[in-house]
């Protein structure tokens, strides 16, 4: 736990998982929840110090009442990096997590190296309505996964079960959920259109190319409207590609982080 | 005691089947299977049927609102209580009420229900909804975690807007306004507020708090209100308010008819429609973060009063009429056996305010005109002096002398 106090805004205990060494990186979760020592971020941390925050409202991590909008947010952030000590970090950002790295990319670009977004909610497409994440929950889990057959059982997480507390993962998910709600309800478009030119970083956009929630279409636009940005596309995967498709992520992802 | 008169607004015409994938009576549901035309005539039945009530001794004629559902077609109870407050009399026009989070800027809320207080001559109680997840966070595409806040901030701005003696800014976090200077103002000052709820520890103390009516608005009975009921009961003792009946409402379906078998014959199938048409799919019901993670825990805790077999049951249409009486759901039968149940219900939960569900489902309108008859000369007259020792703060005075003045009164046998 590390304790940020932001002048006029609040304080925040954040829950941040850290591992490893080498160059900085940080990497912020999706809708659901923090994936936890998840193989993925093990293996980001054989090369690099990865800092992985429980976002404010998720699971440990307090604050959430503080959060006002989005720019509440990507200031939090801005104040985490600051408080690492780092000049400047590599951001990767997955889902929601991609669609706040974006916000901060946008607004504080002096302090992002390379950033990376990964399946990114934050836009909308009225002629590609993409399927609403709060839906049915079978349609949510066709549109999540690319092989609903082979979901991880458990999925990563960084929930730890308490004996005391037979209910605990059902809260835990209950309240996650509440807090995403706050930016993507009822479509997760808080005007990142509006900001993405003004991303410096060189960025990739990664998406799984049966991603239901973030379609491929998505993804395209992401990498039209910031400068200086590549698209991956990973066959085989959906919402969750550093789950479905680990090695070709990593791989992908290192490749651009190490050019 | 206190009743007011209510009906969901619930579409006549519907199959027994929805035809959609997920079959629900709200937010997707095909708009084909209503006529706009039925649902006109709907609207002037529902408006015949209050004014009767008016005219029968019903302490209050009670609205709600509801969006995109066929279970009740009131987008604004604001615009039915306007059809009733210029064309009545005495009751009260009860609206239960406003979802607050929805109207924007409240403002509009603090406006229409004090034109409503003055074409009524102060006959309004204000009622704060939260809204159902199908209403707010559907139809009305308002994030969960905001909800709360939301209505707070509208609740804290329209009882300014009602009380404040000069005009004043209001910098909320979602409302910002540099003049709130609202005209009309209700005649009664600051109307009566209700604020219905499904058990939760912080409207509890809210309505406590601000001396609210508080409302636990379900049709599933006395044996599945009683727990929450009694933990109201208790946080009241608790806080150290009176126990006093007339701070809570209760709303009951109710099917009077000249014969227990005229009763089943009359209603039986309105009821089965009631419960069989009102289907919502599980992700419209339980959006993450409409409830708080205390109040889910409390759920978990608190002791059931009707499973959700029973509901499922219900829905399902495989509750025969009387066994919908016996556990509650309705209170069906003759004057004598109504009169009875409701006091036994009244007494049991403490309960002041009974909202009585006088027409549900497909009922034909003479059925229903038949049931406000037989309630409003037979049933209400022998149980208006229940909890007569305690002060009604939450229905409005004029509407009170008006009521106690016309009511039909009890009839005493010749001879």
């Amino acid at each position: 736990m590390r304790t940020l106090d932001i002048a006029n805004v609040g304080t925040f205990d954040v829950n941040l998982w850290t591992a490893g060494s080498g160059s900085p990186v940080l990497f912020l979760h999706g809708y659901e929840r923090h994936p936890g020592g998840a193989p993925f971020l093990q293996r980001l941390a054989a090369s690099h110090t990865v800092y992985a925050p429980e976002q404010p409202g998720y699971g440990n991590s307090t604050g959430f009442e503080h959060v006002q909008d989005i720019f509440d947010l990507a200031l939090f952030y801005r104040e985490l990096v600051r408080s690492l000590g780092v000049e400047r970090i590599d951001v990767i950002g997955h889902s929601t997590g991609g669609m706040v790295a974006a916000e901060l990319a946008a607004l504080s670009p002096e302090i992002i190296g390379k950033l990376v977004l990964v399946d990114a909610f934050g836009l909308w497409l009225d002629d590609q309505p993409a399927q609403d994440p709060f839906g049915a929950a079978d349609e949510v889990k066709a549109a999540k996964w690319h092989d609903p057959a082979a979901i991880p059982n458990p999925e990563p997480t960084i929930f730890v079960p308490d004996p005391e507390d037979p209910h605990g993962e059902i809260f835990f998910q209950a309240q996650n959920l509440a807090t995403a709600t706050k930016f993507m309800w009822p479509i997760a478009d808080r005007g990142l259109r509006r900001r993405l030119p003004y991303v410096r970083a060189r960025s990739l956009v990664v998406n799984g190319a049966s991603d239901g929630l973030v379609p491929t279409a998505y993804a395209k636009e992401f990498v039209r409207l910031i400068p200086q940005c590549e698209l991956a596309v990973i066959a085989d995967a959906g919402h969750y590609p550093f789950i479905e498709q680990e090695d070709e992520f990593i791989a992908t992802v290192e490749k651009f982080l190490s050019a | 005691m206190k009743f007011h008169w209510f009906a969901e607004a619930t579409y006549n015409d519907l199959p027994e089947r929805l035809p959609q994938k997920n079959p629900s009576s709200a937010v997707d549901l095909p708009m084909d299977l209503v006529d706009s035309r039925k649902v006109g005539e709907h609207y002037k039945m529902f408006i015949r049927l209050m004014q009767q009530a008016d005219t029968l001794g019903w302490d209050g004629l009670a609205v709600n609102e509801h969006h995109q559902t066929t279970f009740a077609m009131t987008p604004s109870p604001n615009l039915l209580a306007a059809s009733l407050a210029g064309t009545t009399e005495n009751a009260a026009i009860l609206i239960i009420g406003d979802s607050l989070a929805l109207y924007n800027p409240p403002n509009r809320v603090a406006e229409e229900m004090a034109y409503l207080d003055c074409l009524s001559d102060g006959r309004v109680i204000a009622g704060f909804v939260f809204g159902t997840p199908m209403d707010t966070a559907f139809a009305y595409g308002i994030s969960p975690a905001e909800l709360r806040d939301r209505f707070h901030e509208a609740r804290d701005l329209i009882t300014r807007a009602w009380t404040a003696d000069e005009p004043f800014a209001f910098n909320g976090k979602y409302n910002k306004l540099r003049y709130v200077n609202v005209l009309p103002r209700p005649v009664q000052g600051r109307p009566p507020i209700w604020v219905p709820g499904s058990g939760s520890l912080e409207t509890w103390d809210l309505v406590l708090d601000e001396d609210y009516c508080y409302g636990y608005l379900s049709f599933f009975g006395l044996d599945n209100a009683r727990p929450i009921v009694q933990g109201f009961w208790d946080r009241v003792q608790e806080r150290g308010f009176e126990i006093n009946p007339f701070r809570m409402a209760f709303t009951q379906l109710i099917c009077v008819a000249d014969s227990d078998k005229e009763a089943e014959r009359d209603y039986a199938e309105a009821v089965n429609y009631f419960f069989t048409r009102q289907k919502a799919p599980l992700h419209y019901a339980t959006p993450p973060g409409y409830m708080t993670i205390a109040s889910q825990r409390e759920g978990l805790r608190r002791q059931r009063g009707i499973g959700a077999d029973v509901r499922q049951r219900a829905a399902n249409g495989e509750l025969s009429f009387w066994e919908a009486d016996e556990l509650g759901f309705i209170v069906a039968g003759t004057p004598e056996r109504v009169r009875q149940r409701l006091e036994t219900l009244a007494t049991e939960l403490h309960v002041g305010q009974l909202i009585t569900c006088m027409h549900m489902g497909n009922l034909p309108e003479e059925t229903a005109a038949k049931n406000n008859e037989l309630f409003g000369r037979q049933v209400a007259p022998h149980l208006r002096d229940l909890f007569t020792d305690f002060e009604d703060r939450w229905t409005p005075a004029v509407s009170q002398q008006r009521v106690a003045a016309g009511a039909p009164k009890i009839t005493v046998p010749a001879n």
